[in-house]
């Protein structure tokens, strides 16, 4: 095998650094913009609860989220507690996402009051008739996308 | 209490799958009948499991009554270990102690607290991301700004946690929510006995909680899992489930003394020296 000519080498390497440093600019602003994307639908959920922190609702830190097919239903278990008030503030960082959210008890009984929703999130309301486990099923689906990122918090009052 | 199949997450997905259960419903505060239909729920279930904050136990007990917080604070001091089982399960223990002490609007315990996060955190090599939060701790202690320090406390347990699972330490992150759980329950369980009433004494009602534990518990590493406090929680929180599982028509005063008997024993644990 003969050697290369004298200098193919010296070409070769800097544009392969370069080529490296270019993928992986993009790897790492395709990262960013998905994990931006993520925190997006957070950053809505916590629109949505902005009037309910001003009526006394405690957001907690902890949210659920994730991306999931459009339509495709999605079932959470939480524990509630009888006594205190719960808001559920469902979000997607995407546009022309329907939304929709109900909380079921243990007999399946939809509890939820108080459904508002906006273009990029909605919410609900819970006075939980016992303290136990409760279900909150949520649907979001796209006119365009095939998969939809969600963030789902939830605070009490 | 009565309880349905429901309880228990992988049954209730199982069975909302399979559609083997009617569920058909009014929603509250409507004559109409809303039709939940397992057979057109092709969902999926979310494993993710979102633990309670003490807080939120303990606002339903001020509205039911008054309870006495400062007499439930435990100004217990903090052992120093290597152990990070056992820092984690201190880690979540020390932060439900902080909403004790949020509860009892005491700044010195509450800053006591912020110090001990401090040091669980440097000994777990989380203080960097730790140590922000704690700060805020102090601060808002001298303000007392208590809705502040409940929020960065539930900040600096998310923070520690997300960072476990950042590094992969699942089963630490796990210990955290549980010691956690355990200080919050064992306070829940004090106050309840000393003002017994059915409406609290509901608030134990957490059999998924507990049984996402067991879970969890159960899909730690061997080394974890075999970890002599991790098996009295596993032993423990099996006794608790059953409390919780027979507490059909509600709990009764004996039910919430053995509960909270078996979170103070394994508190105990936790605290120990060796």
């Amino acid at each position: 095998m003969s050697p290369p000519p004298e200098g193919t080498l010296l070409m070769k390497r800097p544009w392969s650094r370069l080529q490296a440093l270019a993928a992986a600019c993009v790897l790492v602003l395709g990262a960013t913009c998905v994990y931006a994307t993520v925190d997006e639908s957070h950053d809505y959920a916590m629109e949505a609860a902005t009037p309910f922190v001003e009526q006394g609702f405690i957001v907690r830190e902890d949210y659920w989220n994730g991306e999931v097919k459009s339509g495709q239903k999605l079932q959470i278990t939480h524990q509630l507690f009888k006594g205190n008030e719960y808001a559920f503030w469902l979000g997607t960082s995407q546009e022309g996402v329907t939304l929709d959210m109900k909380v079921y008890d243990e007999k399946n009984q939809p509890v939820q009051i108080n459904a508002k929703a906006d273009k990029f999130f909605m919410s609900v309301r819970v006075n939980p008739p016992k303290t136990g486990t409760y279900k909150i099923v949520f649907e979001l689906k796209s006119k365009t996308a095939a998969g939809v990122l969600w963030a789902l918090a939830y605070g009490y009052r | 209490m009565k309880r349905s199949l429901f309880l228990r997450p992988a049954l209730s997905a199982a069975l909302l799958l399979a559609g083997s259960l009617p569920l058909t419903a009014a929603p509250q505060g409507t004559k109409g009948v809303e039709e939940f239909d397992p057979l057109a729920f092709p969902g999926k279930v979310v494993d993710d499991v979102i633990v309670p904050v003490p807080s939120e136990v303990f606002s339903v007990l001020d509205k039911l009554g008054e309870p006495n917080w400062q007499a439930e604070l435990r100004k217990q001091a903090i052992p120093s270990t290597s152990d990070r089982t056992k820092l984690a399960l201190l880690f979540g223990y020390t932060v439900a102690e902080g909403f004790v002490a949020v509860q009892a609007q005491d700044k010195e315990a509450v800053k006591d607290i912020g110090h001990d996060v401090i040091s669980l955190s440097k000994s777990l090599a989380l203080s960097k991301s730790v140590l922000p939060h704690a700060q805020a701790i102090l601060d808002a202690a001298d303000k007392g700004n208590w809705s502040a320090i409940r929020k960065e406390f539930d900040q600096t347990q998310k923070t520690v946690r997300d960072t476990m699972e950042q590094m992969k330490d699942m089963d630490l992150s796990q210990c955290v929510s549980l010691g956690g759980w355990l200080r919050g329950t064992a306070s829940v369980t004090s106050v309840v006995k000393k003002s017994f009433s059915a409406d609290r004494a509901e608030l134990l009602n957490q059999p998924m909680l507990v049984e996402h534990f067991v879970n969890s518990i159960s899909k730690m590493p061997g080394s974890t899992r075999d970890h002599d406090v991790v098996k009295s929680i596993q032993k423990g929180l099996a006794s608790v489930l059953q409390q919780m599982d027979g507490a059909v028509d509600g709990f009764s005063k004996d039910a919430v003394t053995s509960i909270g008997k078996t979170c103070d024993s394994l508190l105990t644990e936790i605290l120990a020296k060796k």
